[in-house]
């Protein structure tokens, strides 16, 4: 019984110590959202935006959306430039960590070398893309070098994505590399060595031991993967403007194209409220994910 | 003691009197954003602005530079916040749009007193209206497009003379092309962004088999057709390169001062940055977009206007009034590589000059864009037209129609100047 009463004063305690951050959360989180959302079901455009007479027109904004082909178009970019990317920059970033974490002489000055992509800033990046994919860029002249006609890359819809999703691993792989270069250092050597003993082969040290023992590592890194990629901005607004004709157009461009440019502000808030709405399903699956390992 | 106590006060008093007179002459301040980011008119907005500052005591301006794309976001937000400066600039097109936000505050009465709004050219006075004819602000600088030709380029492809019609303009074009040294015939920009519209529009609205020329609001007249199937035919024979749908319109420039392009649709501003043309001879002429002998163009330009809650509108329309004045409305034009907006003001400039008469002419046959509240949704329909016939091969009759589905409701519900 005394000891109930200590743990409920206690979380009362607790509940004062987290009241500065819920607060906070509440004025920077929480208003914005709420604004957006109610936004989201009204029809403010260029006309009624300061001069008022919106009307709240309910989900009409989100059903004109899901019968819109450009919507749906931008929707799928999304998914395939955060599925593609994240497959590309994990993958790669992994075995660059593991490359790296073995201790030969040039690896500090090699990886230090290999991160300046990523401390690049993203519109440089974007620069740095419409030039090299451009028609007499670097990268057709490479595979002229090698005999090999290159596409038209950033003109044509597919090679454009592609185009874009690999400068965004070109930053993201450094990215990946990094935490899980620091989620290796945390995993013991003795294990190794005791597997080692065992006779077990690199596949199966890799297997039952760098996996299992980085699942933390590997969770945080998709996680943080999927949400940097999913709202990705800036790199496709200055590389392609999100053309040609919305082949690299994505939710965050696109529900700025809407808002700011076309001054659809209510269709424009709606998008968000998708892009918003799947990252929030990340989350939740991400915090399931926690929650069991706790268990 | 009593001596020094009367001189204290009298110090005092002294000091307190000074500082009134001080104070009453504090001048008023106005805080103005503008995107000049070229090396000669980011320069001469500060010179300006220090000008003004140091020829009267009543008025201090200040002068900060926002980049385009982020003045436009803070237009946006300071509608709603009231986080405004004194005086905005905008691109002429969507100077409607922002007015319609409520950015810009109505200084009509203000402007009318002034009695010089008559001698301002009709196109650019109009885009700083709204639909009942009230005044915003005023049209600071105007331009329009013209052809660059690489003479030498011409020259060894037989040609003598530049292209004086669309038909002659797509054969030399062919003749200029060489697909090894991946140089085209003629640039321009397609991009998905106004600057696309504003390149695409003269070709919409060429004089074709001397039917009138088409407008915005009828862009499936058979003149928009054949304008826009000429440049799906210099694209699909390669005289034209597909990337001019992620060219702006510096890279266009930079396409004919690298000798990578024969020909180019340029604007005015590029005539103050021919010094980046190395190695060839240059010329320039009307653009050729339909008959022989007709043109057609589009007039760009910037507006600055009063924002809504400016502390001091008087200053502020005091300061438009001194910057869009006769002289300084020509010095305008020479420092920056732009056209008066004033039909009194004179341009002396002394450099391409020739260059500067084509330009001048040309404002005879450019249209303005809108002005429309919804300009930016009727560019959109125009440029994702042109894109779907570059990249994807569109019938460019089926695109047009395409876009007119989208403009005509737009345009029924707020019509377009007569003019269009």
């Amino acid at each position: 019984m005394k000891s109930k009463k200590a743990l409920s004063g206690g979380t009362k305690d607790g509940y004062i110590f987290i009241l500065p951050a819920f607060f906070y959360m509440l004025l920077v989180l929480g208003y914005p959202l709420v604004y957006n959302l109610v936004l989201s079901f009204k029809n403010v455009d260029v006309k009624n935006f300061t001069k008022g007479g919106s009307v709240f027109v309910g989900l009409e904004n989100y059903i004109h959306l899901f019968n819109d082909d450009t919507f749906l178009l931008v929707l799928r970019n999304t998914f395939i430039f955060t599925i593609a990317c994240l497959v590309f920059q994990f993958t790669i970033g992994f075995a660059f960590a593991m490359f790296f974490n073995q201790k030969f002489k040039v690896s500090g000055p090699i990886r230090g070398m290999i991160l300046v992509s990523y401390m690049m800033p993203m519109s440089v990046t974007g620069l740095l893309g419409k030039n090299i994919f451009a028609n007499d860029g670097l990268v057709n002249d490479l595979l002229s070098k090698i005999g090999i006609n290159g596409p038209e890359w950033l003109v044509t819809g597919a090679t454009a994505l592609i185009a874009v999703i690999i400068m965004n691993c070109w930053v993201g792989i450094p990215f990946n590399m990094l935490l899980l270069m620091s989620g290796l250092t945390s995993v013991s050597q003795d294990v190794y060595e005791s597997a080692s003993i065992d006779g077990a082969n690199w596949v199966e040290k890799f297997v039952f031991i760098t996996l299992p023992l980085m699942k933390g590592s590997i969770m945080a890194v998709l996680m943080l993967g999927f949400i940097y990629t999913f709202r990705a901005f800036d790199l496709m607004y200055i590389m392609t403007a999100g053309g040609p004709l919305n082949a690299t157009d994505v939710l965050g461009t696109y529900s700025y194209v809407r808002s700011f440019t076309q001054f659809e502000f209510s269709e424009g808030s709606a998008i968000a409220m998708v892009l918003f709405a799947c990252l929030f399903v990340i989350g939740l699956f991400y915090l399931r994910l926690l929650a069991k390992e706790d268990d | 003691m009593k001596k020094n106590l009367i001189l204290g006060m009298a110090a005092a008093a002294a000091t307190l009197a000074v500082s009134a007179v001080a104070v009453s002459a504090e001048p008023v301040e106005v805080e103005l954003w503008h995107y000049f980011d070229q090396s000669a008119d980011s320069k001469a907005i500060v010179e300006w602005v220090d000008e003004y500052n140091s020829m009267q005591e009543d008025i201090h301006i200040t002068a900060t530079y926002v980049s385009r794309d982020e003045l436009m976001n803070q237009y946006t937000v300071g509608a709603l916040s009231g986080e405004l400066p004194d005086i905005g600039m905008v691109d002429s097109p969507d100077m409607a749009s922002y007015i319609s936000l409520g950015v810009f505050e109505d200084i009509t009465a203000e402007l009318e007193e002034w009695g010089e709004l008559d001698q301002f050219y009709a196109g650019p006075l109009s885009s700083c209206m709204d639909s009942e004819g009230n005044l915003y602000g005023l049209p600071q600088n105007s331009n329009c497009l013209a052809l660059a030709c690489n003479m030498d380029a011409l020259e060894a492809a037989g040609y003598d003379h530049m292209p004086t019609s669309l038909a002659e303009l797509q054969e030399m074009a062919e003749a200029c092309t060489d697909a090894d040294s991946q140089t085209y015939g003629f640039a321009m920009s397609c991009i998905s962004t106004e600057e696309g519209t504003f390149q695409i529009l003269p070709w919409l609205r060429g004089t074709q088999n001397g039917a009138e020329r088409a407008n915005v609001s009828d862009l499936t007249a058979e003149s928009a057709v054949t304008g826009l199937t000429a440049l799906a035919n210099m694209v699909n024979n390669g005289s034209m390169s597909k990337e001019c749908i992620n060219w702006n319109q510096s890279d266009v420039f930079n396409q004919f001062a690298s000798g990578k392009a024969a020909m180019a649709e340029i604007g005015t501003w590029h005539l103050a940055q021919t010094d980046t043309i190395a190695g060839f001879n240059y010329d320039f002429c009307l653009l050729p977009t339909g008959d022989e002998g007709t043109s057609s163009s589009t007039i760009g330009g910037e507006n600055f206007g009063v924002c809504t809650g400016a502390e001091n509108k008087e200053a502020c329309v005091e300061f438009l009034k001194w910057m869009c004045s006769k002289e300084k409305s020509g010095e305008w034009g020479v420092v920056a590589g732009k056209i008066p907006t004033r039909t009194d003001a004179t341009a002396e400039y002394d450099y391409e000059q020739d260059g500067f008469a084509v330009f001048t002419e040309e404002m005879n046959y450019a249209d303005a864009r809108g002005p429309h509240p919804e300009w930016p949704s009727i560019s959109e329909a125009i440029y994702s037209a042109v894109q779907s016939v570059v990249v994807d091969g569109a019938d460019p009759a089926e695109a047009l129609a395409g876009a007119m589905e989208t403009i005509t409701p737009i345009i029924e519900e707020t019509p377009l100047p007569e003019t269009e």
